[in-house]
């Protein structure tokens, strides 16, 4: 098992496997749902009463909105959209990481994902559900605007309007939703099965019970459970592409300089995985901690997650930069003004240059193997990507919207106290999600960590850190 | 004055309201007024009171009347604001349905004599006309079911000439203001018309015993003539009686100047048509006076690119709507012109024109201004004697106007471009001259009963009057007025006035043709008329206007059957022949008017000079309470609910001044604080103060209360314009403007590409491989395209406009026209200052050149109607589509308001209801609305239409009579409000229609015609016509930067 | 365990519960079984076990047809929605853009696809697993409550008359270390 291994030559890593300590089923079985078990403890209850708190901020944020309108956010003429949309494009793109590591790396056969997945696919769900608020907030009558969208033969015969890129959003967004969901309750159920089998109280063993839905690890389920499980990822990993490539084409496919750009699509995925994986860390580094997960979510899974935030962040590099050479290469005056004038030196080149900072200088720090290896450089460094990212959304939307064309029409931003809100409100809402889950949920794939724990014992040519390709 | 505290009119109006209670506590006191003697005889005013302490406070009240309109003192002190407003919209509702649905009793009569031009697509159509400085301008309103609700100009006037003005326009809000005066009361207790003609009969026995010694009247300047025969009645009884006009911007300088140059007091009149060159000594002769309408006209016809075309040379401190058209403005203080135009005078003089020679030798101080162009210019005037013509400012002093009266009559311009006619009212003078002896009268106390009529003189009178401290010994004060104002406050009896669409009435307009003004509507709050009540003086007050006027008219109709005649005058909005001749033979003794003027021009004074000025949207400040004109962005600074001490960048920076800060003007010891502005263009070492902001009294609502700073507390009668000797300091604190362009964005911007302009001579701007040409062939053309564009030459109709840059002045009398026409929504300064404002036209202005070399080229935008809308596609639920006919159509009912279709509009022309702004609209307000277009709520989008409720009325129409729309019989509400007719509206189908023409003129372009978006709105180059002698190539024109690039 | 129900029409189904000790005794017994001349066998077991299709003897699994299905007919209904209703049932000149716009339809069309597709692997397994089945006899063991976390069970259904004891002790010589004969109760 963790012990020295033929494969030691073979992998630099080996310090670092994926399941540490020697266990049995049954051991990692009642590590895994230990804290499932386990009352709520004071920290938790802290917790889940500041989250609640900012949930309550959410309430009423919306609440005023539906009231007032619109007009109680800082939007105008031309800034017509602004943090609605950011935190919806923020938290769809943090949403994808969870897609991509349970799905992605499911499909190339990952063998360290099998500790995260269950983690990622969680946040995937909790983050849309966050930003599924804002496209139907952001609307000036959303109480026609959450109907009107869906093609229903309504009575005065018109139909949506299939050109536009929401209307596309409207679906990629609700099928992105529905597949994450049904993907994570499929990997769930032997789960809930093992949580039904080994929970002492009745109340628990019915519910759980309900929810694991009489499985009984037959055979014959498992041969067809296996094709669903891979199918669905096989899904999903196209889909997650897909949607933010669709998300992407809110802007791409206008006229706006600063949006009317064909690098739209792969540069939002890319960034998408890269504040996907901060925010796995950022949930990640504490959850280890407090829930007793070090022995399978090791420092190798660290290091792998901050490689892929280095990969990434250079992709989204490449992007800025392809964005600027277009627009100079172009040759168009306000594509070039966009750029060179507006977002370096406008007013609000501030978020720009903090842009810069958090998503181009900060990944740099894990070529060192000591920074990606450290904890509290990575947890840092995912805070400081996750803000970063919020600021690319911020120059995407609101800096290009503010100066675009004609100069009469030029107009500063300023958000009201009820944009805030709702921003802190949706994180609010988040980690109430999410803390809930961690209670009654377990945290890891159980099932997949004794499969992965047979492989890496009882079959010599497993490759015990998993780097099959 | 922190933006939060005149954030939003109608914030503010709820505010006040919940505040009642405690007004007539805390701000009554400050009022003061308390009358010296408690109000004497009959005029003692029998307050209710509810407590021993109330009572007590009786001091108070006739401040607690400024606030207090009398029926809203039976709410209970310690009402609810919810309590008052349904009390509030109960009176007011009684009000519409007993005023509004009652037609007036007197028959009035539809415009029916319909020219072909100009048919407007509404259902009836009544002529009458608007008095403003005693001039009528001929107006067409627009009435459904009794209802007026849009105002249009009337053709057949002489200066109207079927356009109008912004403030105009706005007259239609101005009568369905909620906070006008509705109550008659005496203190502040409601009476009856009736009581008070007792009350003033009474008072004419006493009067009549010292044959009227102690009766004065205070008025507006009028030419009506029922109102001067009335004066003439009253005189005859109480010949010791006075009138005196008033207007704080009476055009006294012309009448005085005219009577230095030719001996007597005469009025000039300006025919632009035959004027090839134009000398505009701080004259803004488009934008302001009772001809600019007929100006502006003349002025655009003669702008034509041919050679024919006429230059405009201004010399001006602050930019105007004028000098922003001219092909040579010279900056240059007011109190320079003077010595300028006397510098002029030895020019032409020793050019050879004898008539000037005894001016030769006046003195101009020592030079400030470039003696080259002033070489040029007299080049110019000198070669074009008999069709050049020079116009002095109502705000110079008489020397310039006698001086400009000498030129023109030297290069034999009077009776071409340039008539001289006599005044058409009895009182020539209506400055602070005359209303000085009615206040030493007062100070002696020889006045015991003043009538006053004027526009609230308590606020536009001159500092050093202190008129509200000498009203109080006036023991009869009446004040005749359509608002609770400053005046209502400082009177014994307010009268309500009726408004002028409530009126009968007449007016003459500058040439002297009279023009029956008939009313639309009964009036909404049983206002009084003007001419009843001067026949209250003789008794007549109970007659009726109608009475009056008719009466009068017969008397003065010699021969056939009048009441035809009199329905016919109604219908056409004039009464034939009632024009004045102008004098001919006026001759000028040069070397009389040497003397006269001489010691005129020598300046005595130093230090910085202070100007003030006429506000082009507020006017004296009688329409500041106005949401309309209050909102309307100021044609040269885009500023919207406020004035600003505008400064050069100069001076500015030399004080240490930047745009926003808070500055105190002091001036003769008195001071305001003002937040100051860098202007363009502006001359240095000068403050220009714009008057009629910073109102206290305004009734009810106080759409303006607060709004601004009041210059007019800095104002003297000695020099009601320009003086020397002013300081301007810094105060440290910051104010925040709500203006509608140019934002911060202060830097040259790589992606600013203003309209092409181009330099004359004319005879090369056309030419194929001129500058011009290029930067018009970029601007046009067909583009590569994926998909071939939709084919409508096979309908009916293909709408387009084009707009004429050369034509259009920005005076921003579309803008309102839109407003009024398509019921759009104000939304306040807050709003405004977000970005949030709702008016479809957008004037946009780029400045080229610097400060001492400004042109300014005005370019109305609103939705272009792209072909290849970039709005349509992305709209999700198919809310803006296209018509058959190339509409960009917005369906307002199915729209979610994702604003994304604004996100990508290029122009930028779309506008949202951020909130629900219709849900402060009075009962009242409601009626002004336009049927024919839905109001829109909250969360909705929209944008210019083409009026297409008005292509759809008209289409109905035509159906009916079998045929199809002619060209130019259909207009869009902004194209017929424009003086210049610089937009043109109609189908591309139609080759030989004006659009199509237009359409194809070479200097037409499409505005970001490289996106390739096909914009159904086309506009035409600018074109400038320099003096060879100074035009230096490239210098200006063609390709600059954006105005405010300049003033980095 | 299920008597004094003789007169109703229920006949109890019996299953016989074997436990091995590791995936591969599982798999090595449950061909011995099959071989056996056993039909309905089936095994528990806390995760998927490889080989365990071959052990049991089962087909391909049906799942990718299914899902193959779902997703053609998805992407079917999404375009011909689009093409009925911006082409047929009300086009409209939308900024001069033609009313079919095939690169327009692509998302819309590929999002159907993948939801019909992932949904009907969802119900798909479910209903192929006959699930959700709340009781199965086998649950009647005590132990089987550990198939869910450790152990790895056989279950051998008996036809009717079948003797229990036997297949008992063919199981154990299959290689079970526990076996256990329940029967079915009546709910």
């Amino acid at each position: 098992m963790a012990a020295p291994h033929p494969s030691v030559s073979r992998d630099p890593l080996e310090p670092q496997p994926l399941i540490e300590g020697v266990h049995t089923d049954k051991t990692i079985n009642d590590s895994l749902l230990a804290h499932v078990w386990r009352g709520a403890g004071k920290g938790w209850f802290a917790l889940f009463s500041v989250a609640l708190a900012m949930l309550g901020l959410l309430v009423i944020a919306i609440s005023w909105t539906l009231y007032k309108g619109i007009g109680a956010w800082g939007n105008n003429i031309p800034v017509g959209w602004a943090f609605g949309i950011i935190n919806f494009v923020w938290w769809i793109g943090i949403g994808h990481a969870g897609t991509l590591i349970s799905a992605i790396l499911l499909l190339f056969q990952q063998k360290w994902r099998t500790s995260i997945n269950r983690f990622a696919e969680a946040m995937t769900l909790f983050a849309v559900i966050c930003a599924l608020l804002f496209p139907l907030l952001h609307t000036g009558r959303p109480w026609f605007a959450i109907y009107w969208l869906m093609p229903y033969p309504s009575t005065n015969g018109i139909w949506p309007q299939f050109k536009s890129p929401l209307t596309w959003d409207v679906f990629a967004v609700s099928t992105y939703f529905t597949i994450s969901l049904l993907f994570w309750f499929l990997g769930l159920v032997p789960d809930l099965a093992a949580l039904r089998d080994s929970s002492k109280s009745k109340t628990k063993r019915m519910v759980y019970g309900l929810l694991a839905m009489g499985w009984r690890g037959s055979g014959r389920h498992w041969a067809e459970y296996k094709w669903a499980y891979v199918l669905l990822a096989g899904l999903s990993t196209p889909l997650v592409l897909s949607v933010h490539t669709i998300v992407s084409f809110d802007f791409a496919t206008s006229v706006i300089p600063g949006w009317h750009t064909t690098i739209f699509p792969p540069y939002f995925v890319a960034g998408a995985v890269f504040s996907g994986f901060a925010m796995v860390m950022t949930w990640m580094v504490p959850a280890r901690h407090f829930l007793g997960l070090k022995h399978v979510v090791t420092m190798k899974h660290l290091e792998n997650m901050n490689k892929i935030m280095l990969v990434t962040g250079m992709m989204v590099s490449y992007g800025y930069i392809m964005e600027h050479f277009i627009a100079w290469y172009s040759g168009d005056p306000y594509e070039y003004a966009q750029f060179f004038k507006t977002r370096w030196g406008g007013p609000m080149s501030g978020i720009f240059y903090l842009m810069v900072f958090c998503n181009v200088v900060t990944p740099q720090i894990f070529w060192f193997k000591k920074a990606r290896t450290s904890i509290p450089v990575m947890w840092i460094a995912s805070i400081f990507i996750n803000v970063g990212m919020w600021c690319e959304r911020f120059n995407i939307v609101i800096t290009s919207l503010h100066q675009d064309f004609i100069p009469s029409k030029f107009e500063n931003y300023s958000p009201t106290w009820v944009d805030i809100t709702l921003f802190i409100g949706t994180i609010g809402l988040f980690s109430t999600l999410f803390l809930l889950f961690l209670k009654f949920i377990p945290a890891v794939a159980v099932t997949e960590v004794k499969e992965l724990r047979h492989e890496l014992a009882h079959d010599p040519t497993a490759d015990p850190v998993g780097e099959t390709h | 004055m922190s933006c939060d505290d005149n954030k939003d009119a109608r914030t503010k109006d709820r505010d006040r309201r919940r505040s009642l209670p405690v007004v007539d506590k805390s701000v009554a006191p400050a009022k003061g007024a308390a009358p010296a003697d408690g109000g004497n005889g009959l005029w003692r005013s029998q307050r209710p009171w509810r407590s021993i302490d109330e009572r007590d406070r009786q001091g108070a009240m006739p401040g607690a009347a400024n606030e207090f309109p009398a029926g809203t003192m039976d709410v209970d002190d310690n009402v609810s604001r919810r309590g008052f407003m349904q009390l509030l919209s109960v009176s007011t509702a009684v009000a519409t349905v007993g005023a509004a649905c009652q037609k007036p009793n007197e028959k009035i009569v539809p415009f029916v004599r319909r020219p072909e031009e100009v048919t407007p697509g509404n259902p009836l159509h009544f002529a009458t006309a608007y008095a403003l400085e005693g001039y009528g301008s001929g107006l067409l309103v627009e009435s459904h079911e009794g209802r007026p609700t849009k105002i249009e100009g009337n053709p057949a006037h002489p200066q109207t000439i079927g356009a109008t003005t912004a403030i105009e326009q706005a007259l239609i809000l101005g009568l369905y203001d909620d906070d006008r005066a509705k109550q008659l009361r005496q203190g502040v207790t409601p009476i009856a018309w009736r009581s008070l003609l007792g009350q003033i009969n009474a008072n004419n026995a006493k009067l009549a015993e010292n044959r009227g010694a102690g009766l004065r009247f205070l008025t507006a300047p009028t030419t009506s003539p029922l109102l001067l025969d009335l004066r003439r009645r009253i005189l005859e009884r109480f010949p010791q009686a006075k009138f005196v006009s008033y207007s704080s911007v009476a055009d006294d300088g012309a009448v005085d100047g005219a009577r230095m140059a030719f001996g007597k007091p005469m009025v000039p009149r300006h025919r632009l048509g035959s004027a090839d060159v134009i000398l505009s000594l701080d004259s803004d002769f488009l934008a302001e006076g009772p001809e600019q309408t007929r100006l502006s006209r003349e002025f655009a016809a003669r702008r034509e690119p041919s050679p024919r075309m006429s230059r405009l040379y201004v010399v001006e401190p602050a930019v105007t709507v004028t000098g922003a058209m001219a092909d040579h403005r010279l900056r240059m203080q007011g109190t320079e012109v003077g010595s300028f135009v006397a510098g002029l005078c030895s020019v032409l003089a020793s050019r050879g024109l004898e008539k000037l020679a005894p001016l030769a030798s006046l003195s101009h101080g020592e030079r400030k201004w470039d003696m080259k162009w002033l070489v040029a210019l007299a080049g110019d005037l000198e070669r074009h004697r008999g069709s050049s013509l020079v116009i002095a400012g109502c705000r110079q002093p008489p020397a310039v106007h006698a001086l400009a009266a000498a030129l023109n009559a030297a290069l034999g311009n009077v009776g071409v471009t340039v008539e001289y006619g006599a005044p058409l009212t009895p009182d020539p003078l209506s400055g602070p001259a005359p209303l000085a002896a009615l206040a030493q009268d007062i100070a002696a106390g020889a006045v015991d009963t003043l009538v006053i009529t004027a526009a609230n003189p308590v606020y536009t009178a001159p500092a050093d009057f202190k008129f509200a401290k000498l009203l109080e010994r006036v023991p009869n004060s009446i004040y005749f007025g359509l608002n609770e104002d400053e005046t209502a406050a400082a009177c014994k009896v307010m009268v309500p006035a009726a408004h002028a669409l409530e009126t009968w009435g007449d007016v003459r307009a500058t040439d002297g043709t009279v023009s029956i003004i008939q009313p639309l509507i009964a009036p909404l709050w049983g206002g009084i008329q003007e001419a009843e009540l001067y026949a209250a003086f003789i008794g007549e007050g109970d007659v009726g206007a109608n009475k009056l006027l008719r009466r009068y008219w017969q008397g003065q109709f010699k021969g056939g059957e009048f009441d035809a005649h009199w329905e016919r005058w109604l219908a056409d909005g004039i009464v034939p022949d009632t024009g004045v001749a102008a004098e001919g033979g006026v001759a000028v003794d040069g070397a009389a008017l040497a003397q006269t003027v001489a010691p005129l021009l020598t300046r005595t004074k130093s230090g910085m000079e202070i100007a003030f000025v006429v506000d082009p949207k507020l006017y004296d400040g009688r329409f500041a309470n106005n949401a309309w004109l209050q909102e309307l962005p100021h044609p040269i600074t885009k500023l919207t609910w406020d004035n600003a001490a505008m400064l050069s960048e100069t001076t500015a920076k030399a004080l240490g001044i930047e745009t926003g800060d808070i500055v105190e003007v002091t001036y003769r010891d008195r001071h305001v604080d003002a937040p100051a502005m860098i202007v363009p263009g502006h001359v240095d070492d000068t403050v220009t103060l714009p008057l009629g902001y910073g109102r206290t009294g305004v009734g009810v609502g106080g759409v303006a209360k607060d709004v601004g700073f009041n210059a007019g507390a800095l104002r003297t009668s000695d020099n009601p314009w320009y003086d020397r000797g002013a300081t301007v300091a810094k105060t440290g604190r910051r104010f925040k403007f709500a203006i509608t362009q140019d934002h911060w964005t202060m830097s040259p911007d790589g992606r600013v590409i203003p309209p092409p302009a181009v330099e004359g001579p004319i005879e090369e701007v056309l030419k194929r491989d001129s500058k011009f040409h290029e930067e018009i062939e970029v601007r046009r053309g067909p583009l590569p395209t994926i998909h071939e564009p939709v084919d409508y030459s096979k309908q009916a109709y293909k709408w387009a406009m084009s707009i004429d840059l050369n034509k259009c002045t920005g005076c921003s009398a579309c803008v309102v026209a839109c407003v009024s026409e398509n019921n759009i929504n104000v939304v306040g300064k807050e709003n405004v200052w977000r970005g949030r404002e709702m008016q479809w036209i957008r004037v946009d202005r780029y400045f080229s050149g610097n400060d001492d070399s400004l042109s300014m080229i005005t370019q109305p935008l609103m939705c272009v109607h792209c072909e290849t809308a970039p709005c349509e596609y992305v709209c999700p639920v198919n809310a803006t589509v296209h018509s058959d006919e190339g509409l960009n159509e917005m369906v307002y009912n199915r729209c979610i308001g994702t604003r994304y279709c604004s996100n990508n509009c290029p122009y930028k022309v779309r506008r949202f209801n951020y909130l629900n702004y219709i849900a402060d609209y009075t009962a009242v307000r409601e009626l002004g609305m336009n049927p024919d277009v839905t109001v829109r709520t909250r969360g909705i989008m929209e944008k210019c239409t083409y009026c297409v409720q008005r292509i759809e009325r008209k289409r109905i129409s035509t159906r009916i009579e079998g045929r199809t729309i002619a060209d130019g019989e259909l207009e869009t509400a902004c194209q017929q409000s424009c003086p210049t007719r610089a937009i043109v509206f109609g189908s591309l189908n139609d080759a030989s229609s004006k659009v199509s023409q237009q359409h194809a003129d070479p200097r037409r372009y499409d505005l970001l015609h490289e996106i390739g978006t096909r914009p159904r709105t086309a506009y035409l180059a600018r074109v400038r016509n320099p003096n060879p002698e100074l035009h230096v190539p490239d210098a200006h024109g063609a390709g600059q930067e954006h105005g405010k690039g300049e003033h980095e | 365990m299920s008597d004094g129900h003789e007169e109703s029409t229920f006949v109890a189904r019996r299953f016989i519960v074997a436990e091995f000790a590791s995936p591969q005794a599982l798999l090595d017994g449950t061909t011995k079984m099959r071989h056996g001349g056993y039909k309905s066998l089936d095994t528990h077991t806390p995760f998927p076990i490889h080989g365990i299709e071959e052990a049991l003897g089962l087909k391909r699994a049906k799942i990718p047809a299914i899902v193959l299905g779902g997703a053609i007919i998805g992407a079917c209904i999404a375009y011909s929605m689009i093409y009925f209703m911006n082409v047929i049932d009300w086009p409209l000149n939308i900024g001069n853009r033609p009313p079919h716009g095939p690169p327009a339809n692509i998302p819309i069309t590929f999002e159907l696809a993948v939801l019909l597709g992932g949904g009907s692997a969802f119900m798909g397994f479910f209903a192929l697993a006959k699930l959700p089945q709340p009781y199965h006899p086998v649950f009647e063991s005590e132990q089987f409550s550990r198939a869910s976390i450790d152990a790895f069970f056989l279950s051998v259904e008996l036809p009717a008359g079948a003797d229990g004891d036997r297949a008992i002790s063919d199981v154990k010589a299959a290689g079970a270390i526990a076996t256990e004969l329940v029967t079915e109760s009546e709910r």
